[in-house]
């Protein structure tokens, strides 16, 4: 009885050795593959092809991309898998190589740090197909990128804190996490934009140090590694260190909430400006009351479904659904008292959508 | 008591060198932020300290936070069921969760590592499941119910500083435990638990229902204070909120003076662990301090602490034995 367990058990971890065992071919290789992949599956279309949608973690953004994917699978009749990794970067690592031994027919990913998951984004375009959502690994061998440049969205909340604080002045900038390569993006955007500087997503600041630039001193960044709690604290007492502070930021969606939240503790709601990034409800409830500035938002229901049509396109052979630059943009838009009530009704009929399809 | 004063001069140095070099750190707003976020954490090390003392561990303390941190919006917002029947269905619920620990591991002789182990794993995915990952928030409502952790109570003749709602609760089960712990029957047994179980349960102490209650208890305050924490911020996501909490409360219960061999437990000692690792935290930002040397700071200035303290001891030790007389 042992014996067959074990047996079965290297059975089972056989197909997994040779997946890891993957050759890193090089990426124009990997890309041709899988256009002469996609070509040969014009001959015979599969009816309902097998598709994944895989985030970058656990968030109300993923549950709306979510409900977007689901929607387009329900479109499109074919199976779709939405993975959501609460662990991090091995989390997704490990959904990303059983959806391949499932023998995905093709995966979207947001990779978390797409220079240190080269090998499991060449397995991917090795055996199925990659396209990726919301944060670009250009380098990777992916077919397409479906998202927002995060560092043109992050100028966009940079410009907004700009036009609220046309004067200069202090201010302090709160982020999740600042490892993920959209993160530093829309990091450096926000800086970029604040300070009236020329587009130049290469351009790189050091986070870790305070400086002053035209007119605004930038007191720091502060991380949480998504423990509110210490988001909350984080605000708290950067504003017991700078009584003179005059705007933050909250890059990630619930910096902004907290942020609003310690601001109406202390009496000094709308006294220090909030420009927030994404759509938490307090902080359009904030953009009403006039204590927001605004906020920068992303399509996260478009990310999920265009994921899910371009694949789909592919798997029936239809190689003209690629972009020819690479990337189906959906744009950032930024929301203020002008279009928040009109924004607002069309994310709760999204989010009622997100519900239905739980 | 041989730890709290190494804890006492760890606090008041970092303290001094916060008030000296850091900015506003004597502000009452600083002062009343500090004093909530000690009272919050200290519900949880209160808890972790009392199962420490019966010689047992908890580290699904972060995770049941989660559930009744969730449970509790989840209830109210998207079920509308009234407050008073959350509040005691979601401290039921955790009450439940400890009573499933304590009979778990007297009555199966189940490994409290294990057990609680699972629990961390088990609360959280419940929690993710049940609302689909997605947060949960009052959504701008309930602010009476909020006001048990926003709520401020003014000091009369102290300009800028009010005590947090949360000071109260805390106050009731320090008081509550120390005299539970000092002054009954049933805490010296606890401790005799803890000390050495089969002494304790052959002087017929019973010890199965001793171990029980004290997990209770835990879980207890963990739903309390995960209630309590969700009502301070307000909305949270269930993958990630209380996460590692359990070890900020194990952590702050044996600086504080309980042993994790069991037997050993003080209320202010845990209270003061607690406020030793809260205001280090804070330290670190109002001194300037780059926020990703934050771990670095607590693990060194408590590394340090615990060091002279065990070598003070020593001297004390050694200075004792050739004092007194030999043969």
């Amino acid at each position: 009885m042992i014996h067959a367990i074990l047996a079965s058990l290297v059975l089972a971890a056989a197909p997994a050795a040779t997946l890891h065992a993957a050759s890193p071919a090089d990426r124009a290789a990997l890309l041709a593959a899988q256009k002469a992949r996609v070509t040969e599956m014009a001959k015979a279309p599969k009816a309902s092809p097998h598709l994944a949608f895989v985030s970058n973690g656990v968030a109300d953004f993923w549950t709306i991309a979510k409900a977007g994917a689901l929607a387009a699978g329900r479109d499109l009749k074919c199976q779709v898998t939405v993975e959501f990794p609460g662990a991090g970067l091995s989390d997704q690592k490990r959904m990303l190589e059983d959806l391949v031994t499932r023998g995905i027919d093709g995966v979207s990913v947001s990779p978390i740090d797409p220079k240190n998951q080269r090998e499991v984004l060449d397995l991917i375009a090795e055996r199925s197909l990659l396209i990726t959502n919301d944060s670009d690994a250009p380098e990777a061998p992916r077919l397409a990128y479906i998202g927002m440049d995060n560092y043109l969205a992050g100028r966009k909340c940079g410009e907004l804190a700009r036009a609220g604080l046309p004067g200069g002045g202090e201010v302090a900038i709160f982020i999740g996490r600042l490892e993920q390569d959209n993160a530093k993006r829309r990091w450096q955007g926000f800086v970029d934009g604040l300070l009236g500087r020329s587009v130049d997503a290469t351009r790189r600041d050091d986070h870790t140090k305070p400086f002053t630039e035209a007119g605004y001193t930038i007191l720091g960044t502060w991380t949480d590694s998504f423990d509110r709690a210490k988001a909350k604290a984080n605000v708290e007492d950067v504003m017991t260190r700078n009584p003179g502070l005059d705007l933050v930021t909250g890059l990630f969606e619930y910096n902004s909430v907290l942020a609003l939240e310690v601001f109406k503790q202390a009496g000094k709601a709308g006294t220090i400006k909030i420009a927030g990034f994404d759509e938490g409800a307090e902080v359009i409830e904030g953009i009403r009351e006039g204590s927001v500035l605004g906020t920068v938002v992303q399509d996260p229901y478009g990310y999920g479904y265009q994921s899910i049509v371009l694949l789909h396109a592919l798997t029936q052979g239809k190689l003209e659904a690629l972009p020819a630059s690479g990337e189906i943009a959906i744009p950032a838009r930024t929301i203020t008292k002008e279009n928040v009530d009109a924004f607002w009704s069309d994310l709760k009929a999204k989010l009622a959508a997100g519900k239905a399809v739980k | 008591m041989r730890k709290q004063w190494g804890l006492l001069a760890v606090f008041f140095g970092v303290a001094l060198v916060a008030s000296v070099f850091g900015s506003n750190f004597l502000s009452g707003y600083n002062l009343e932020n500090l004093t909530n976020r000690t009272a919050l954490f200290s519900i949880l090390a209160l808890g972790a300290g009392i199962v420490i003392a019966v010689g047992g561990i908890d580290l699904s303390i972060g995770s049941v936070v989660c559930l009744c941190g969730i449970a509790t919006p989840w209830l109210l917002v998207e079920h509308g069921w009234p407050a008073w029947q959350v509040v005691p269905v979601v401290l039921g619920m955790a009450a439940a969760i400890g009573l499933m620990h304590g009979l778990l591991i007297t009555k199966l002789r189940l490994q409290p590592f294990l057990v609680t182990l699972c629990g961390l794993l088990l609360y959280r995915g419940l929690a993710r499941w049940v609302t689909g990952d997605q947060s949960q928030g009052f959504a701008g409502e309930f602010d009476g119910l909020r006001s048990l952790a926003l709520g401020r109570i003014p000091v009369p003749f102290i300009e800028g500083y009010r005590i947090p709602a949360t000071v109260i609760p805390l106050a009731v089960l320090a008081v509550g435990t120390s005299l539970v712990l000092t002054r009954t029957v049933w805490g010296r047994w606890l401790l005799a638990t803890g000390s050495n179980e089969s002494a304790a349960r052959i002087s017929g102490v019973p010890t199965q229902r001793l171990t029980i209650a004290a997990y209770v208890a835990c879980s207890l305050l963990a739903g309390l204070g995960g209630m309590l924490f969700i009502f301070d911020i307000g909305s949270a996501q269930p993958s990630d909120f209380g996460n590692f909490y359990e070890l900020y409360a194990i952590a702050a219960a044996v600086l504080g003076g309980c042993s994790l061999r069991g037997g050993r437990a003080s209320v202010g000692g845990i209270v003061l662990g607690t406020a030793t690792l809260q205001v280090l935290r804070n330290a670190i930002i109002l001194l300037g301090l780059s926020s990703q040397l934050e771990f670095a700071v607590i693990g060194a200035v408590l590394l340090l602490g615990m060091t002279a303290d065990e070598l003070l001891l020593r001297w004390r030790e050694r200075r004792a034995e050739r004092r007194a007389p030999s043969g």
